[in-house]
Protein backbone atom coordinates (compact mmCIF):
# COMPACT_ATOMS: atom_id res chain seq x y z
CA UNK A 1 0.00 0.00 0.00
CA UNK A 2 2.80 2.33 0.99
CA UNK A 3 4.59 1.68 -2.58
CA UNK A 4 1.42 2.51 -4.26
CA UNK A 5 0.93 5.71 -1.92
CA UNK A 6 4.36 6.81 -3.21
CA UNK A 7 3.58 7.69 -6.61
CA UNK A 8 0.86 9.42 -5.53
CA UNK A 9 2.38 11.32 -2.89
CA UNK A 10 5.47 12.11 -5.47
CA UNK A 11 2.66 13.10 -8.54
CA UNK A 12 1.42 15.62 -5.93
CA UNK A 13 4.65 16.51 -5.02
CA UNK A 14 5.48 17.32 -8.86
CA UNK A 15 2.17 18.96 -9.09
CA UNK A 16 2.72 21.04 -6.28
CA UNK A 17 6.49 22.05 -7.60
CA UNK A 18 4.96 22.70 -11.23
CA UNK A 19 1.96 24.83 -9.64
CA UNK A 20 5.12 26.93 -7.11
CA UNK A 21 6.93 27.11 -10.40
CA UNK A 22 4.33 28.68 -12.48
CA UNK A 23 3.74 30.81 -9.51
CA UNK A 24 7.20 32.01 -9.11
CA UNK A 25 7.45 32.56 -12.70
CA UNK A 26 4.36 34.27 -13.03
CA UNK A 27 5.68 36.59 -9.96
CA UNK A 28 8.63 37.24 -12.01
CA UNK A 29 7.03 38.16 -14.95
CA UNK A 30 4.49 40.91 -13.54
CA UNK A 31 8.08 41.90 -11.00
CA UNK A 32 9.59 42.56 -14.87
CA UNK A 33 6.65 44.13 -16.07
CA UNK A 34 6.81 46.33 -12.65
CA UNK A 35 10.66 47.46 -13.10
CA UNK A 36 10.37 47.73 -16.69
CA UNK A 37 8.89 51.16 -16.16
CA UNK A 38 11.79 52.37 -13.74
CA UNK A 39 15.36 53.93 -15.01
CA UNK A 40 18.61 51.34 -16.28
CA UNK A 41 20.63 51.32 -13.85
CA UNK A 42 22.73 53.96 -13.93
CA UNK A 43 20.50 55.97 -15.57
CA UNK A 44 18.81 59.42 -13.51
CA UNK A 45 14.98 58.29 -12.59
CA UNK A 46 13.05 60.18 -14.72
CA UNK A 47 9.57 57.60 -14.63
CA UNK A 48 6.36 59.22 -13.38
CA UNK A 49 3.25 61.02 -14.50
CA UNK A 50 4.59 64.50 -15.09
CA UNK A 51 2.14 67.60 -14.44
CA UNK A 52 3.22 70.33 -17.47
CA UNK A 53 -0.45 72.22 -16.62
CA UNK A 54 -1.70 75.87 -16.95
CA UNK A 55 -0.59 75.62 -13.09
CA UNK A 56 2.78 75.02 -13.15
CA UNK A 57 4.80 76.74 -15.99
CA UNK A 58 3.53 80.38 -17.98
CA UNK A 59 1.22 79.36 -20.35
CA UNK A 60 2.37 78.95 -24.23
CA UNK A 61 1.12 81.56 -26.78
CA UNK A 62 2.73 84.13 -29.02
CA UNK A 63 5.87 84.97 -26.68
CA UNK A 64 5.73 81.79 -24.73
CA UNK A 65 7.73 79.73 -24.39
CA UNK A 66 9.85 82.45 -26.90
CA UNK A 67 10.15 85.20 -25.52
CA UNK A 68 11.64 88.64 -26.33
CA UNK A 69 14.64 87.10 -25.12
CA UNK A 70 15.28 83.72 -26.42
CA UNK A 71 12.43 84.26 -29.87
CA UNK A 72 13.99 82.83 -33.04
CA UNK A 73 16.08 84.74 -35.29
CA UNK A 74 14.31 83.90 -38.36
CA UNK A 75 16.47 84.33 -42.23
CA UNK A 76 14.58 85.85 -45.09
CA UNK A 77 12.74 82.99 -46.06
CA UNK A 78 11.08 82.08 -42.88
CA UNK A 79 9.86 85.67 -42.87
CA UNK A 80 8.33 85.81 -46.33
CA UNK A 81 6.83 82.97 -45.06
CA UNK A 82 5.31 84.42 -42.35
CA UNK A 83 4.29 87.30 -44.30
CA UNK A 84 1.81 85.01 -46.78
CA UNK A 85 0.51 82.16 -43.76
CA UNK A 86 -2.97 81.85 -43.97
CA UNK A 87 -3.99 80.52 -40.07
CA UNK A 88 -7.16 79.26 -41.70
CA UNK A 89 -4.57 76.31 -43.37
CA UNK A 90 -2.77 75.56 -40.22
CA UNK A 91 -2.52 71.45 -40.29
CA UNK A 92 -4.12 71.55 -36.18
CA UNK A 93 -7.36 72.54 -37.54
CA UNK A 94 -7.84 69.07 -39.39
CA UNK A 95 -6.22 67.31 -35.85
CA UNK A 96 -3.18 67.09 -36.91
CA UNK A 97 -1.13 66.55 -33.45
CA UNK A 98 1.52 69.32 -32.10
CA UNK A 99 5.11 68.79 -32.98
CA UNK A 100 8.71 69.36 -31.42
CA UNK A 101 9.81 72.16 -30.24
CA UNK A 102 6.15 73.25 -28.92
CA UNK A 103 4.33 69.47 -27.87
CA UNK A 104 6.45 69.69 -24.84
CA UNK A 105 5.57 73.01 -24.08
CA UNK A 106 1.72 72.20 -24.35
CA UNK A 107 0.12 72.54 -20.84
CA UNK A 108 -0.75 69.35 -20.65
CA UNK A 109 0.49 66.19 -18.39
CA UNK A 110 2.98 63.75 -20.26
CA UNK A 111 4.08 59.97 -18.94
CA UNK A 112 7.85 58.83 -18.69
CA UNK A 113 8.82 55.30 -19.00
CA UNK A 114 12.10 53.92 -18.71
CA UNK A 115 12.88 50.92 -20.94
CA UNK A 116 16.56 49.43 -21.55
CA UNK A 117 16.36 50.08 -25.53
CA UNK A 118 13.93 52.86 -25.37
CA UNK A 119 12.66 56.14 -23.17
CA UNK A 120 8.56 56.18 -23.87
CA UNK A 121 7.22 59.74 -23.85
CA UNK A 122 3.48 59.97 -24.04
CA UNK A 123 1.64 62.94 -23.86
CA UNK A 124 -1.80 63.54 -23.07
CA UNK A 125 -1.81 66.53 -25.85
CA UNK A 126 -3.00 65.06 -29.09
CA UNK A 127 -2.14 61.25 -27.62
CA UNK A 128 1.01 61.45 -28.73
CA UNK A 129 3.31 58.94 -27.62
CA UNK A 130 7.17 59.18 -28.92
CA UNK A 131 10.39 55.94 -28.79
CA UNK A 132 13.26 57.56 -27.87
CA UNK A 133 15.46 54.46 -29.15
CA UNK A 134 18.58 53.81 -26.99
CA UNK A 135 20.04 50.61 -29.20
CA UNK A 136 21.93 53.26 -31.25
CA UNK A 137 19.69 52.09 -34.34
CA UNK A 138 19.80 54.14 -37.25
CA UNK A 139 16.67 56.45 -38.71
CA UNK A 140 15.24 54.74 -41.41
CA UNK A 141 16.22 56.37 -45.16
CA UNK A 142 13.37 58.79 -46.57
CA UNK A 143 10.99 58.15 -43.86
CA UNK A 144 9.43 61.47 -42.19
CA UNK A 145 7.29 61.80 -39.99
CA UNK A 146 5.18 64.58 -38.10
CA UNK A 147 7.39 63.34 -34.47
CA UNK A 148 10.45 62.48 -36.54
CA UNK A 149 12.94 59.54 -35.18
CA UNK A 150 14.27 59.85 -32.36
CA UNK A 151 17.58 58.34 -30.45
CA UNK A 152 18.60 58.80 -27.37
CA UNK A 153 21.54 58.72 -24.33
CA UNK A 154 22.60 58.97 -20.97
CA UNK A 155 24.66 61.38 -20.05
CA UNK A 156 25.67 61.69 -16.46
CA UNK A 157 22.55 62.55 -14.53
CA UNK A 158 20.75 63.74 -17.97
CA UNK A 159 18.53 61.68 -20.53
CA UNK A 160 19.52 63.52 -24.26
CA UNK A 161 17.05 63.11 -26.94
CA UNK A 162 17.74 64.40 -30.51
CA UNK A 163 15.56 63.90 -33.03
CA UNK A 164 15.49 64.37 -36.97
CA UNK A 165 13.66 63.27 -39.71
CA UNK A 166 10.57 66.09 -39.65
CA UNK A 167 8.62 66.20 -42.31
CA UNK A 168 7.86 69.82 -43.79
CA UNK A 169 5.44 71.26 -41.82
CA UNK A 170 4.13 74.72 -42.38
CA UNK A 171 3.39 75.73 -38.69
CA UNK A 172 5.96 73.39 -37.40
CA UNK A 173 7.86 75.68 -35.03
CA UNK A 174 4.73 76.55 -32.74
CA UNK A 175 1.08 77.47 -33.05
CA UNK A 176 1.29 81.29 -33.15
CA UNK A 177 4.09 82.23 -34.83
CA UNK A 178 2.96 81.51 -38.45
CA UNK A 179 7.08 79.77 -38.61
CA UNK A 180 7.37 76.63 -41.13
CA UNK A 181 9.78 73.79 -40.39
CA UNK A 182 11.81 71.97 -42.75
CA UNK A 183 13.31 68.08 -43.45
CA UNK A 184 16.44 70.21 -41.67
CA UNK A 185 14.69 70.56 -38.54
CA UNK A 186 16.72 68.66 -35.80
CA UNK A 187 15.49 69.08 -32.16
CA UNK A 188 18.04 68.35 -28.78
CA UNK A 189 16.22 67.71 -25.56
CA UNK A 190 18.58 67.57 -22.55
CA UNK A 191 15.88 66.08 -19.30
CA UNK A 192 17.26 66.16 -15.70
CA UNK A 193 15.90 66.03 -12.44
CA UNK A 194 15.61 69.17 -10.32
CA UNK A 195 14.64 67.85 -6.33
CA UNK A 196 11.02 66.81 -7.73
CA UNK A 197 10.76 68.67 -10.59
CA UNK A 198 11.59 67.12 -14.38
CA UNK A 199 13.08 70.18 -16.15
CA UNK A 200 14.02 70.22 -19.86
CA UNK A 201 15.64 72.14 -22.14
CA UNK A 202 14.93 72.04 -25.96
CA UNK A 203 16.88 73.27 -28.60
CA UNK A 204 15.69 73.56 -32.47
CA UNK A 205 18.03 74.22 -35.73
CA UNK A 206 16.45 74.73 -39.11
CA UNK A 207 19.12 76.21 -41.18
CA UNK A 208 15.93 76.55 -43.88
CA UNK A 209 14.36 79.00 -41.87
CA UNK A 210 16.53 80.03 -38.80
CA UNK A 211 19.51 81.64 -38.94
CA UNK A 212 21.10 80.12 -35.58
CA UNK A 213 19.74 77.63 -33.07
CA UNK A 214 16.60 79.06 -30.60
CA UNK A 215 15.94 76.62 -27.05
CA UNK A 216 14.18 77.32 -23.86
CA UNK A 217 13.96 75.62 -20.64
CA UNK A 218 10.91 74.26 -19.08
CA UNK A 219 9.67 72.32 -16.37
CA UNK A 220 7.04 69.44 -15.15
CA UNK A 221 6.01 68.91 -11.20
CA UNK A 222 4.69 65.43 -10.07
CA UNK A 223 1.48 64.87 -11.49
CA UNK A 224 -1.22 64.18 -8.39
CA UNK A 225 -1.63 60.95 -6.93
CA UNK A 226 -3.66 59.05 -8.45
CA UNK A 227 -4.11 60.83 -12.14
CA UNK A 228 -4.80 59.25 -15.34
CA UNK A 229 -3.61 60.55 -18.56
CA UNK A 230 -6.67 61.95 -20.56
CA UNK A 231 -7.51 60.51 -23.83
CA UNK A 232 -7.62 63.28 -25.85
CA UNK A 233 -9.30 61.95 -29.10
CA UNK A 234 -9.07 65.28 -31.14
CA UNK A 235 -12.22 65.66 -32.79
CA UNK A 236 -11.67 66.86 -36.30
CA UNK A 237 -15.31 68.61 -36.86
CA UNK A 238 -14.90 70.94 -33.66
CA UNK A 239 -11.02 71.57 -34.68
CA UNK A 240 -11.97 73.15 -37.59
CA UNK A 241 -15.33 74.71 -36.05
CA UNK A 242 -14.14 78.34 -35.40
CA UNK A 243 -11.86 78.98 -38.63
CA UNK A 244 -15.34 80.17 -40.13
CA UNK A 245 -15.66 83.23 -37.85
CA UNK A 246 -11.87 84.50 -39.21
CA UNK A 247 -11.41 87.11 -41.80
CA UNK A 248 -10.05 85.17 -44.80
CA UNK A 249 -6.85 85.94 -45.70
CA UNK A 250 -7.23 85.72 -49.55
CA UNK A 251 -10.72 86.13 -51.35
CA UNK B 1 -35.93 86.72 -20.74
CA UNK B 2 -33.54 86.66 -23.98
CA UNK B 3 -31.69 89.85 -24.01
CA UNK B 4 -28.63 90.68 -25.90
CA UNK B 5 -26.25 94.08 -25.57
CA UNK B 6 -23.65 94.88 -27.77
CA UNK B 7 -20.56 96.81 -26.18
CA UNK B 8 -18.66 98.39 -28.23
CA UNK B 9 -16.03 99.58 -26.38
CA UNK B 10 -13.53 97.80 -23.64
CA UNK B 11 -15.71 98.71 -20.77
CA UNK B 12 -14.56 95.89 -18.11
CA UNK B 13 -18.80 94.42 -17.20
CA UNK B 14 -18.98 93.62 -13.70
CA UNK B 15 -20.52 89.85 -13.39
CA UNK B 16 -21.86 89.30 -9.51
CA UNK B 17 -20.70 86.61 -7.76
CA UNK B 18 -17.99 83.80 -9.03
CA UNK B 19 -17.49 83.07 -13.42
CA UNK B 20 -16.21 80.75 -14.96
CA UNK B 21 -14.09 81.38 -18.24
CA UNK B 22 -14.81 79.46 -21.25
CA UNK B 23 -11.58 79.93 -23.59
CA UNK B 24 -8.62 79.23 -20.78
CA UNK B 25 -5.02 79.89 -21.35
CA UNK B 26 -4.36 76.44 -22.73
CA UNK B 27 -6.15 77.18 -25.70
CA UNK B 28 -4.86 75.45 -28.89
CA UNK B 29 -5.11 78.24 -30.96
CA UNK B 30 -4.47 82.29 -30.50
CA UNK B 31 -8.20 83.52 -30.25
CA UNK B 32 -7.48 87.04 -32.25
CA UNK B 33 -7.94 85.57 -35.78
CA UNK B 34 -11.13 84.57 -35.12
CA UNK B 35 -12.45 86.92 -32.65
CA UNK B 36 -12.32 90.77 -31.69
CA UNK B 37 -10.99 91.09 -28.64
CA UNK B 38 -11.92 94.84 -28.88
CA UNK B 39 -15.76 94.40 -28.91
CA UNK B 40 -17.43 92.41 -25.72
CA UNK B 41 -20.97 91.00 -26.47
CA UNK B 42 -23.35 89.91 -23.95
CA UNK B 43 -25.93 87.38 -24.40
CA UNK B 44 -28.92 85.61 -22.05
CA UNK B 45 -30.19 82.74 -23.48
CA UNK B 46 -31.12 79.12 -22.96
CA UNK B 47 -28.44 76.26 -23.91
CA UNK B 48 -29.53 74.07 -26.98
CA UNK B 49 -26.37 71.76 -26.09
CA UNK B 50 -22.65 71.64 -25.12
CA UNK B 51 -20.18 69.61 -26.73
CA UNK B 52 -17.05 68.57 -24.24
CA UNK B 53 -14.53 67.74 -26.48
CA UNK B 54 -10.58 68.00 -28.01
CA UNK B 55 -9.34 70.60 -28.78
CA UNK B 56 -12.03 72.84 -28.30
CA UNK B 57 -15.52 72.56 -26.37
CA UNK B 58 -18.82 74.00 -28.14
CA UNK B 59 -22.04 75.50 -25.74
CA UNK B 60 -24.58 76.56 -28.39
CA UNK B 61 -27.17 79.02 -26.76
CA UNK B 62 -30.35 80.23 -28.42
CA UNK B 63 -30.19 84.34 -28.33
CA UNK B 64 -31.11 87.16 -29.73
CA UNK B 65 -29.38 89.30 -31.59
CA UNK B 66 -28.66 93.14 -31.15
CA UNK B 67 -31.68 93.52 -33.80
CA UNK B 68 -33.97 91.15 -31.89
CA UNK B 69 -33.13 88.12 -34.60
CA UNK B 70 -33.26 84.80 -32.42
CA UNK B 71 -30.17 83.27 -33.62
CA UNK B 72 -28.00 80.11 -32.17
CA UNK B 73 -24.64 82.02 -30.73
CA UNK B 74 -21.87 79.30 -30.50
CA UNK B 75 -19.23 79.78 -27.72
CA UNK B 76 -15.79 78.74 -28.09
CA UNK B 77 -14.50 76.55 -24.78
CA UNK B 78 -11.31 74.70 -24.05
CA UNK B 79 -10.68 71.33 -24.03
CA UNK B 80 -12.25 68.93 -22.46
CA UNK B 81 -9.39 67.19 -20.88
CA UNK B 82 -8.25 70.94 -19.40
CA UNK B 83 -11.30 71.66 -18.30
CA UNK B 84 -12.21 68.44 -16.60
CA UNK B 85 -8.36 69.68 -14.93
CA UNK B 86 -10.59 72.32 -13.66
CA UNK B 87 -13.91 70.56 -12.62
CA UNK B 88 -16.04 70.93 -16.08
CA UNK B 89 -17.82 67.64 -16.88
CA UNK B 90 -19.93 67.10 -20.16
CA UNK B 91 -22.82 67.32 -17.48
CA UNK B 92 -22.11 70.71 -16.01
CA UNK B 93 -24.23 72.76 -18.71
CA UNK B 94 -27.25 71.04 -20.19
CA UNK B 95 -29.76 71.57 -22.57
CA UNK B 96 -32.29 74.09 -21.74
CA UNK B 97 -30.48 75.63 -19.00
CA UNK B 98 -30.69 79.45 -18.60
CA UNK B 99 -27.30 80.94 -18.92
CA UNK B 100 -25.11 84.55 -20.01
CA UNK B 101 -22.51 84.64 -21.55
CA UNK B 102 -20.02 87.65 -21.99
CA UNK B 103 -16.78 87.42 -24.43
CA UNK B 104 -15.83 88.74 -27.45
CA UNK B 105 -17.86 88.62 -30.77
CA UNK B 106 -16.45 86.63 -34.04
CA UNK B 107 -15.03 88.59 -36.64
CA UNK B 108 -16.59 87.41 -40.23
CA UNK B 109 -19.82 89.88 -40.84
CA UNK B 110 -23.49 87.44 -39.96
CA UNK B 111 -21.43 84.50 -38.14
CA UNK B 112 -22.59 84.64 -34.11
CA UNK B 113 -19.59 83.60 -32.35
CA UNK B 114 -18.32 83.70 -29.14
CA UNK B 115 -14.80 83.56 -27.31
CA UNK B 116 -13.01 83.62 -24.20
CA UNK B 117 -16.22 84.57 -22.61
CA UNK B 118 -17.23 84.59 -18.97
CA UNK B 119 -20.36 81.89 -17.77
CA UNK B 120 -22.59 82.74 -15.32
CA UNK B 121 -26.67 82.15 -14.81
CA UNK B 122 -28.60 84.74 -15.91
CA UNK B 123 -28.96 86.75 -12.61
CA UNK B 124 -24.62 86.44 -12.29
CA UNK B 125 -24.74 83.47 -9.56
CA UNK B 126 -22.12 81.36 -10.53
CA UNK B 127 -22.06 77.83 -11.85
CA UNK B 128 -21.31 74.86 -10.02
CA UNK B 129 -18.32 72.84 -10.76
CA UNK B 130 -16.73 70.02 -9.67
CA UNK B 131 -13.93 70.49 -6.94
CA UNK B 132 -10.67 68.80 -8.08
CA UNK B 133 -7.74 68.34 -6.17
CA UNK B 134 -5.73 69.86 -9.19
CA UNK B 135 -6.95 72.87 -8.34
CA UNK B 136 -5.01 72.93 -5.62
CA UNK B 137 -1.45 73.10 -7.41
CA UNK B 138 -1.50 76.83 -8.82
CA UNK B 139 0.03 77.93 -5.50
CA UNK B 140 3.40 76.50 -6.97
CA UNK B 141 3.69 78.31 -9.84
CA UNK B 142 5.60 81.21 -8.50
CA UNK B 143 7.80 83.77 -10.54
CA UNK B 144 9.00 80.22 -12.67
CA UNK B 145 10.20 81.86 -16.04
CA UNK B 146 11.36 79.76 -18.91
CA UNK B 147 13.52 81.97 -20.42
CA UNK B 148 15.14 82.64 -16.35
CA UNK B 149 15.86 79.52 -16.10
CA UNK B 150 19.50 77.48 -15.89
CA UNK B 151 20.17 74.82 -18.11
Amino acid sequence: MRETGSPMLSRTLLCLAAGAALLAVAIGGASAGATAQTATAGAPDLVGLWNGGFSVRPVNGPNMPWTPDNFPVLNERAVAFQGVFDEAIAPKYDCVPSAMPALPYDPYFMEVVQWPDRVILRYEKDDVLRNVWLDEREPPLNDYTVQGFSVGRYEGDALIVETSQFVFDITGFDDYNGIPSSQLKTVTERYWREGEELRMTLTVEDPMFLREPASYTTRWLPAPEGYKLNAYECDAEGARRAVKYMIPKYR
Amino acid sequence: MKLLFWISSLAAVVVAGLVVTGFPAEAHHSSTPFYDDTQEVVVVGTVLRFNFRNPHSFLYIEGETVDGEMVEWEVEMGGSVSMSRRGWRPETIKAGDPIRVVGNPSRAPGTHGVCCAQLTQPDGSPIQLVRVEIDDVPLRLVAWSPAKAEE
